[in-house]
Formats: structure tokens, C-alpha cells, sequence
């Protein structure tokens, strides 16, 4: 970490005035904050500019599913679990991805994707809360921008914190942080994040009024499916085995959560969204 | 695609099944089998460790489950899915998404490299219209504090988990 230290306050200090009589203030201030933002913390308009290109790229891959009752309800779903978080100001975006694969994605800044071939493996609001409040975990607790920026080289994050957003278009810097960003999808993050999301989603869901038992319905279900089916490959690569996920839950849960029994899990309304009553 | 391009297709799934149901899963450890999905309903009978059992059903945290000629509620976290688990299936809504997406009559449909394949996240191709549609598709606090009140959520406060011992 010294190292990248390093070579950040000497890549910046490049791009400030060569003449040691021109430096100011601001521009010192300006230098320690590329600095910081190479090393430390993206600030969160930097966090929501990469999370917007990573979407951008995922949306590229598969198109939203044309449905708009379903969209508007995943994000009315969405935004309430986000209210019950330590972010609750972030632009919370949520969105069903028109593809088969059994997968849920989260960028950073707030962007939160699933698709249509879990959403159809689903069968209640507090199913589909689970799964969201898992993926909004892994935006407040930024595990794809700090994957990202570790992964990044630092000349590219001071670069990149040293620019005043576009207003339209990407620069380089983002694209190429977006890229890396939306090709982690295909290794998947630290087991222990995917682990912490589930334990901070079924709180959430707890939080949000929800029968928590939503995302260990999900587990169970993921398998009790035929892991050899292509459509759960990738899923199945970039996490943990769904028994070992509801072992962790069991033993976090259990008692924990009895109080909670009674909380709906609006089937009913689940299923009449999906079946377009 | 244009936002104003959705279209809303309506009433065209199926109700939605079990997508557990007549699996086979085993008890992790001792556990009582309910006559009703609760703490308090009465205890039909002692489920052993490793006692074979078959899921019929789920009611939030409960799997209602089949062993020989009995029936009754088990909790959920109490159960895992056996090796013989082997179902492709999904639960419904798939005419709805067939539709929606092909405007088919949702067949064999091939397109070469599936949408979210690897290939694809490692070879990305940003899509900005389809990012502004998103954008245009997330509601306010206030749509979702009324949507929580339609479905009588109620908000409280809890404490996220600490990691389980190793």
C-alpha cells in the first residue's frame, strides 16, 4: 500500500504545475484528494459514476424485461429495503434483467439488477425482498468498488478521481474501471462478502417489516435445482455452495429471528404482479 | 428501447407451483415435526438426525413436509435438500416472460451466446439508452413508504449480525 501511496503523490504531482511557485492551496488539496481516492475513499459521486457504467455495460449484455408493472414493483420493493439502511440517500436503482440465467447483480452507488430466471423461481415479496436486500449489502458495504479499486492500477483511479464527470459520455478512465468492474461478475467477490451479505439481508428484510425467512427460501430452492444446469453455472461459480450459505444462516437465525413469524411475505401480492393482475 | 415502449402483458402465466415441492431433504439435526406452521402448535412427532423426508410445501420459515404416512410442518433451517434433488423446472410466469421478451409463443428460441455468459461480462458493450430507462424506472421514499403501507410493513429496528464463530 506505501508503494501505491507513492507512486499516486508522484503521478499527481505531475499533472500539477511543474513551477514549485505556482502551487497553492487548492491544488495541494486537489492532489491529496486524487490521492485519496486512488487509496482509500472514492467519494460517492465517483462511487455512483463507476456503478452507472457498470450498469450500463450489464444492460448491454441483457436488456430490461419489458414489463413496467414488474419493474415498477421490483423497485418500490427495492427502495423500501434501501430506507431501512445506513444509505438510504443513495439513487437506488433496481432493475429485472431480461435474461434466463439465475443470477442477481449489484454495482456500485446503488444499482441493483436480478433476473428473470430467478425472479421466476420465486414465489413470494419477502423471496424477492431477500434476494434484493443481499444485493443492496454489497453496495452499502462496497464490495465491488473496493474489488474494483484494488484491482485497478493507481495511476488509473488518480486519473480518474481527477476528473470532472462528463456530461455525456465516458471518459477512458471510467470505461476502463467500468470494464473491470462488470468482468469481476465473471470471477465473483471474496466468498466472506457473499457471506456478509446474507447476514446483513435477512436484518434488512427483518427491518423492513418482512418475513426474513425470504432469502433461506431462495437458498433452498437455488438447491433443490439441478446444478448442472447451465442457467445457474455462473452463479454457482461466483458464490458459495447454498448449503453452506444455509448453514451460516442456521446457525445465525435460529432463535434469533422467532419473533419474526408472523411478518408477511405477500404472496398474494407477489403473484398477482407477476401474473399481470 | 424507449421507456415509453413497455408494454404491460397481462393475465397470460399460470399460477405458480412449489419449486421445492416433492423434493427430498434430510433433518440436520433432531427436530419436531408440527402439526401447524408454529413454535407453539402441537408436536406430532420427533424427527431423528439424517430422518428422510419429503417437502410438499413452505409457509414463511416452514417447510411442510410428507414422512411415510404422516404430514406436518418442520422448520425450514432444520432441512437440507438431499443429492437426489435433480429439477430444472421453474414455478410459473413463464408465459408472461416468454411473451414479454419474444413475442413468441415462447418455443425453442437460440441466439447463439447467451446474454449474461461470461464472455459477454468480460467483453462488455455499454448500453446508455437502456441505462436511462432504468434511471426513469426508480420511484421516490415517498412512492415506496406508500407502497410498504399497501402491504402493511412495518418498518422497526434491528441490529445486522455479527460473523458466526469459525
Amino acid at each position: 500500500m506505501k508503494s501505491k501511496i507513492a507512486t499516486a503523490i508522484l503521478l499527481s504531482s505531475l499533472v500539477l504545475p511543474a513551477s514549485a511557485f505556482d502551487l497553492n492551496l487548492d491544488s495541494i488539496k486537489g492532489a491529496l484528494q486524487q490521492v485519496k481516492t486512488a487509496t482509500e475513499d472514492v467519494p460517492e459521486p465517483k462511487e455512483i459514476e463507476i456503478g452507472g457504467g457498470v450498469a450500463s455495460n450489464l444492460l448491454g449484455a441483457a436488456p430490461l424485461v419489458k414489463n413496467a408493472a414488474v419493474q415498477k414493483y421490483v423497485n418500490d420493493v427495492g427502495r423500501w429495503l434501501a430506507l431501512q439502511t445506513e444509505r438510504p440517500d443513495l439513487p437506488w436503482q433496481f432493475a429485472v434483467l431480461d435474461d434466463d440465467d439465475v443470477n442477481a447483480f449489484a454495482a456500485p452507488g446503488g444499482y441493483v439488477f436480478i433476473t428473470k430466471g430467478l425472479l421466476m423461481h420465486m414465489k413470494s415479496e419477502s423471496e424477492l425482498a431477500g434476494v434484493l436486500a443481499h444485493e443492496i449489502s454489497h453496495v452499502l458495504r462496497k464490495h465491488h468498488l473496493n474489488a474494483i479499486r484494488k484491482g485497478a492500477r493507481t495511476d488509473l483511479m488518480v486519473e480518474f478521481g481527477s476528473e470532472v464527470a462528463k456530461q455525456k459520455g465516458a471518459s477512458q478512465s471510467l470505461i476502463k474501471l467500468a470494464n473491470a468492474g462488470t468482468q469481476l461478475y465473471a470471477r465473483g467477490l471474496d466468498k466472506e462478502d457473499e457471506f456478509e451479505a446474507d447476514r446483513m439481508g435477512v436484518v434488512i428484510a427483518a427491518r423492513a417489516g418482512y418475513d426474513p425467512y425470504g432469502l433461506p427460501a431462495v437458498l433452498q430452492t437455488l438447491q433443490s435445482l439441478n446444478a448442472k444446469d447451465s442457467k445457474l453455472a455462473l452463479m454457482f461459480k461466483t458464490h458459495p455452495a447454498p448449503a453452506d450459505r444455509l448453514g451460516q444462516l442456521d446457525q445465525l437465525m435460529t432463535g434469533r429471528f422467532d419473533s419474526f413469524e408472523g411478518h408477511p411475505d405477500l404472496t398474494s401480492r407477489f403473484q398477482a404482479v407477476m401474473n399481470g393482475k | 428501447m424507449r421507456l415509453s415502449g413497455l408494454t404491460l402483458v397481462a393475465g397470460l402465466a399460470l399460477a405458480c407451483g412449489l419449486a421445492q415441492a416433492g423434493d427430498t431433504a434430510f433433518a440436520v439435526r433432531p427436530t419436531a415435526l408440527k402439526e401447524k406452521p408454529y413454535t407453539d402448535a402441537k408436536t406430532l412427532d420427533n424427527l431423528a438426525q439424517n430422518a428422510k423426508v419429503e417437502i410438499i410445501g413452505r409457509h414463511g420459515s416452514w417447510d411442510k413436509v410428507k414422512i411415510g404416512d404422516e404430514t406436518g410442518w418442520v422448520k425450514m433451517l432444520s432441512l437440507r435438500l438431499g443429492e437426489a434433488a435433480q429439477k430444472t423446472g421453474d414455478s410459473g410466469f413463464k408465459t408472461l416472460f416468454n411473451v414479454a421478451s419474444t413475442g413468441g409463443s415462447g418455443g425453442t428460441m437460440t441466439t447463439g451466446v447467451r446474454g449474461l455468459s461470461e464472455e459477454k461480462l468480460n467483453n462488455p458493450h455499454p448500453d446508455p439508452q437502456a441505462l436511462e430507462d432504468m434511471h426513469r424506472l426508480a420511484v421516490s421514499k415517498d412512492e415506496a413508504q406508500r407502497f410498504a403501507r399497501a402491504g402493511n410493513l412495518a418498518a422497526g429496528k434491528m441490529d445486522y449480525l455479527p460473523a458466526p464463530a469459525k
